[in-house]
């Protein structure tokens, strides 16, 4: 059964939201920490940044659900369809000779799997209540998505290869 | 209620310390980290109630990462120190880590009388299939066909040791099995590891992106045991051999005697001292 269809009231999906949100602001805040330490400024502070923006969403989910009791679900009881939460970037995706373009990509592939989760929830939910406010934040975090285009077009273009490396950890010989 | 006298809640974030860690970014360590804290915060353990030891090596370093009571000890000797620790002070929770050479090379003997003497330790090998810290060597988990290393560039051609299969003949009572990319499926399984009365044993396949880039894949690979835990070590022992050692769960969980240290250590070292006297 999917995720969507177990989600049958606003308390619920807003603890599901909250806890998207806070994930990601966790996760890049360990990938700035990441790129500090290995000397990469420019991506740690980009990761720093977002790690702001995702922890300013979750402070609005939060206002928004005052006065209601969020449930307290142990981080293995979501059940995400993925291993982690859909804003949550994958640690194994990073480098440390990454670029901000890199970075903003990642970032990117968050934010769309954030609307992909709350734009099914607006189809799937069987409580009304529950599919009008996913699809607002689905609208949002499509704002957030073109945002984040805006932000990746002021920075050249890479590809998947991460730049050259003249003092690499392991060169055999 | 007296609202001063309600225990604050830990969040995970109140488990790690202010240092942030020098593992290469991508490390499967990371997540090691993340699922030890999201365990202790669930568990709500207060953080002078817990001690993290470990050996030598890129992964030992979680220890200065958390802000439970932390010892970084010497190579292979995580358990030695963890055991004494626990005879002395057997109501703290102590956790134990390592890499697989640290562990099962280093201090492979201290492992498997730590599992046959089921003291209540939670030992978590973080499993990279690699030396990192010194620069990329075969390890006792390491396939004999690697030939990335310039120590053996013919690979070791020596077969590895399964974990799994090691903790469950030399008689651990808890073995499990975690994967980095999965930090809140290993959070779970070491709150697991951590209330079970007895040796736990967690091998947390841990990716090495410096000197094993080829384990990114691993996350396409992961799976979890189909089985439910086993508590016959027949069976375990079946699936563990059957298995591709990339399978994740809790394999193994039974309830063995748990080896407590006489009142000896209760005596005090006068009494002690006197039984040397000539």
């Amino acid at each position: 059964m999917s995720l969507a269809k177990k989600i049958t009231d606003l308390d619920t999906f807003l603890t599901y939201s909250v806890a998207l949100e806070e994930e990601a602001a966790g996760r890049h805040d360990e990938l700035a920490d990441m790129m500090e330490v290995h000397n990469n400024p420019e991506v740690a502070g980009t990761f720093r940044k977002l790690a702001h923006y995702s922890r300013l969403h979750a402070q609005e989910i939060r206002d928004h659900s005052k006065g209601r009791t969020l449930a307290v679900i142990a981080p293995w009881d979501f059940g995400w369809e993925s291993m982690e939460g859909p804003e949550t970037a994958d640690i194994s995706d990073v480098n440390y000779m990454m670029t901000t373009t890199q970075a903003l990509k990642i970032a990117m592939g968050n934010e769309q799997r954030a609307h992909d989760f709350y734009h099914e929830i607006s189809k799937l939910s069987p409580d009304e209540a529950v599919r009008a406010l996913a699809a607002e934040f689905a609208d949002e975090e499509k704002e957030h998505l073109e945002l984040l285009a805006k932000w990746l077009a002021k920075y050249p273009e890479s590809g998947e290869e991460m730049p050259f490396d003249p003092d690499p950890a392991h060169m055999p010989e | 209620m007296d609202q001063a006298a309600k225990p604050i809640a830990l969040t995970p974030k109140d488990f790690k310390s202010a240092l942030k860690p020098v593992w290469c970014p991508g490390c499967g360590d990371f997540a090691v980290l993340n699922a030890i804290t999201k365990a202790l915060a669930f568990m709500g353990l207060p953080r002078e109630n817990v001690a993290l030891i470990s050996g030598i090596g890129c992964s030992s370093r979680i220890a200065a990462y958390t802000s439970v009571y932390g010892f970084h000890g010497v190579h292979g000797r995580a358990l030695a120190l963890a055991s004494g620790l626990k005879a002395a002070r057997p109501d703290l929770t102590v956790l134990v880590a390592g890499g697989d050479g640290d562990g099962l090379s280093i201090g492979g003997n201290h492992f498997i009388h730590a599992c046959r003497r089921n003291m209540d330790l939670t030992y978590i090998i973080m499993d990279n299939e690699v030396y990192g810290m010194t620069k990329g060597q075969a390890s006792p988990t390491t396939a004999p066909d690697w030939t990335s290393s310039k120590l053996t560039p013919r690979g070791s051609g020596i077969r590895p040791f399964q974990p799994a299969g090691l903790a469950l003949t030399a008689g651990a009572s808890f073995i499990a099995r975690g994967f980095t990319g999965d930090p809140n499926g290993l959070a779970k399984i070491l709150v697991a590891a951590m209330e079970h009365k007895g040796f736990s044993f967690v091998q947390a396949l841990s990716p090495c992106p410096t000197f094993r880039p080829e384990q990114m894949q691993w996350k396409l690979h992961v799976s979890a045991f189909d089985e439910e835990t086993s508590s016959d070590p027949v069976e375990a022992a079946q699936r563990i051999q059957a298995d591709d050692g990339m399978s994740t769960g809790i394999i193994f969980r039974n309830e063995y005697p748990v080896f407590r240290p006489g009142t000896g250590v209760d005596r005090g070292m006068g009494k002690i001292e006197s039984e040397f006297t000539i």
